[in-house]
């Protein structure tokens, strides 16, 4: 007689943003076996950039790919074409693109909290850090004009000026978001209760990590040294105060704390940019159709993201490959799942903060 | 003895379904319901469960692969139901429209009672597409309650509803178009 049990969690669950299906083989209460189908929101994206929109128009496009990482998309998306046509970008621009980057990634990563929390039946923390996190979407109204799809990237600089007003608002706001988020590292690293849920669970090893090519915050909490911030060229990273953030445990606990730490990074690059940002223009002219190759990195919130872009000489491009983190990560996903208790899934599965519309594109 | 129909507007529960969004508006939702716009003043709560709410909410422009799901989730929930369609992508197709793997919209397959536009949605547009929504599922609730043998016109004789007499009415109507 067959000893185990399959449960399926989705394609639509409460405790999924978006449509995914694993299929959990249970003994008992330990899970066995993981199958995971992710092509329910395949658009057919790649596609339409070749055959629908002129390659101007390709940044706002690629943008929807995703609503949490978009701008990390069109800024990756407009780097590559800049390279094709040799566009130089005025050194303001880029500072307000970094500045937009990391305040990205610091509600991303807020939203990953937060919802890890609520899986984990924590609802009042999941209430918190949402109402925390309406600061960081302020700022970014502010400075973009829209709360999640800015559309703030063009080719040859960015779409609007920041003004003394804007950037004392957004210095404010990320100084009490710093207070809150320091409430937070003491709550998740004190609290007894979180710990029972979060604590040497989904664990994953550093060679394991190594093994399964983990990438982003996923491997960067297993001791892995990896952050393509800390390797591109493209954006003065350096400059402004970059610090690798990495954990040794491995568990959902050490990836929330490398989550914490990332956004107090963050905060502090903002300031700094903030601090000495260069007078100038913020637009470069430019003229010419994109011809050749170019390949471009960059860390979005979840990992690294990776644009191929083929030109031809035409308005229409030849190809554009999008390589996503999550893509890279399902197979570290699927072995961390092994052991594992079926109550713990959601948690786990929320402590990877997966992004399926990326993956399927 | 409590009413429960009565309190129905007072209490609407919310699905929420991707059907290929791309997480703009679904994190708009979360954002909704977090403590700054506080959508669960109004009763709403977020249930995964179609089977116990009366509000479905849909993101995205129907993929291929979730068309038959969107189409299993609507049937599965009680009368009376309200549908939402929530972004633009969802309404028309938006920035999807044409591309070969998507439906251009929700409302090839399922009747739709408010259109949210907005790529993505700001959570005061979701806050009063939910408020019209409300209204709209109190006029179907008292629809349903009314007795239909007493008050039903033009279909009716005596009284007893004569289906037959309503498909020549329709028939008759085709015509005249």
């Amino acid at each position: 007689m067959k000893k185990t049990i399959n449960i399926p969690l989705g394609s639509q669950h409460i405790s999924l943003l978006e449509p995914v299906r694993f299929k959990f083989e249970c003994e008992n209460e330990k899970i066995v076996g993981v199958d995971s189908d992710v092509g329910f929101v395949h658009r057919g994206i790649e596609k339409a950039c070749t055959t629908k929109f002129k390659y101007d128009g390709i940044g706002y496009v690629v943008a929807r790919v995703c609503g949490l990482c978009a701008i990390t998309h069109s800024l990756s998306y407009t780097v590559a074409i800049e390279e094709l046509l040799n566009i130089e970008v005025t050194s303001k621009a880029k500072y307000l693109r970094i500045l937009l980057l990391e305040l990205d990634r610091i509600h991303s990563h807020m939203l990953c909290l937060s919802h890890t929390c609520e899986n984990a039946g924590f609802e009042a923390m999941f209430m918190r850090i949402m109402g925390d996190r309406e600061l960081i979407m302020e700022i970014q109204e502010l400075l973009t004009g829209n709360r999640i799809q800015f559309d703030y990237i063009n080719i040859g600089g960015v779409n609007r000026d920041i003004n003394l007003e804007v950037a004392t608002k957004i210095v404010n706001n990320l100084d009490r978001v710093k207070e809150k988020v320091m409430g937070y590292v003491d709550e998740f690293t004190n609290n007894w209760s979180l710990s029972l849920k979060f604590k040497r669970i989904g664990a994953l090893s550093l060679d394991d990590a190594y093994k399964f090519n983990a990438i982003g915050p996923l491997a960067r909490a297993s001791g892995l040294n990896i952050d393509v911030r800390n390797e591109i060229k493209y954006l003065p990273y350096h400059e402004i105060g970059f610090k690798m953030q990495t954990h040794i445990d491995g568990d959902i606990n050490a990836r929330n704390i490398v989550r914490l730490n990332e956004i107090l990074n963050s905060i502090e690059m903002c300031d700094n940019i903030l601090a000495g940002i260069p007078e100038g223009e913020i637009q470069t002219k430019y003229k010419g159709k994109p011809n050749g190759e170019s390949v471009v990195r960059f860390e979005a919130p979840r990992g690294e993201l990776m644009y191929y872009v083929k030109a031809n000489g035409t308005a229409m491009l030849e190809r554009v490959r999008i390589k996503t983190p999550t893509f890279a990560s399902i197979p570290a996903f699927s072995h961390i799942f092994m052991g594992e208790n079926y109550a713990d899934a959601p948690a786990i599965l929320a402590s990877f903060d997966p992004c399926l519309s990326c993956t399927a594109k | 003895m409590f009413n429960f129909k009565k309190y129905r507007k007072k209490s609407p529960w919310i699905l929420h379904y991707n059907a290929g969004s791309c997480n703009g508006c679904d994190i708009e939702i979360l954002a909704a319901l977090s403590p700054k716009y506080d959508l669960e003043r109004f009763g709403v709560i977020n249930t995964g469960n179609p089977k116990q709410s009366d509000i479905f909410l849909v993101t995205g422009p129907v993929t291929f692969r979730s068309r038959e799901r969107l189409v299993e989730l609507y049937t599965q929930m009680p009368e009376p139901k309200v549908v939402i369609a929530l972004g633009s992508c969802t309404c028309t197709g938006g920035v999807f429209r044409d591309m070969y793997n998507v439906e251009d919209g929700i409302d090839r397959y399922i009747p739709v009672d408010v259109y949210i536009p907005g790529c993505a949605a700001s959570p005061e547009l979701i806050i009063d597409g939910i408020v019209k929504a409300l209204d709209i599922l109190e006029q179907k609730t008292k629809k349903m309650e009314k007795p239909l043998k007493l008050f039903q016109d033009a279909s009716t004789k005596d009284g007893i509803i004569n289906k037959r007499d309503c498909a020549l009415k329709v028939g008759e109507k085709d015509e005249e178009n």
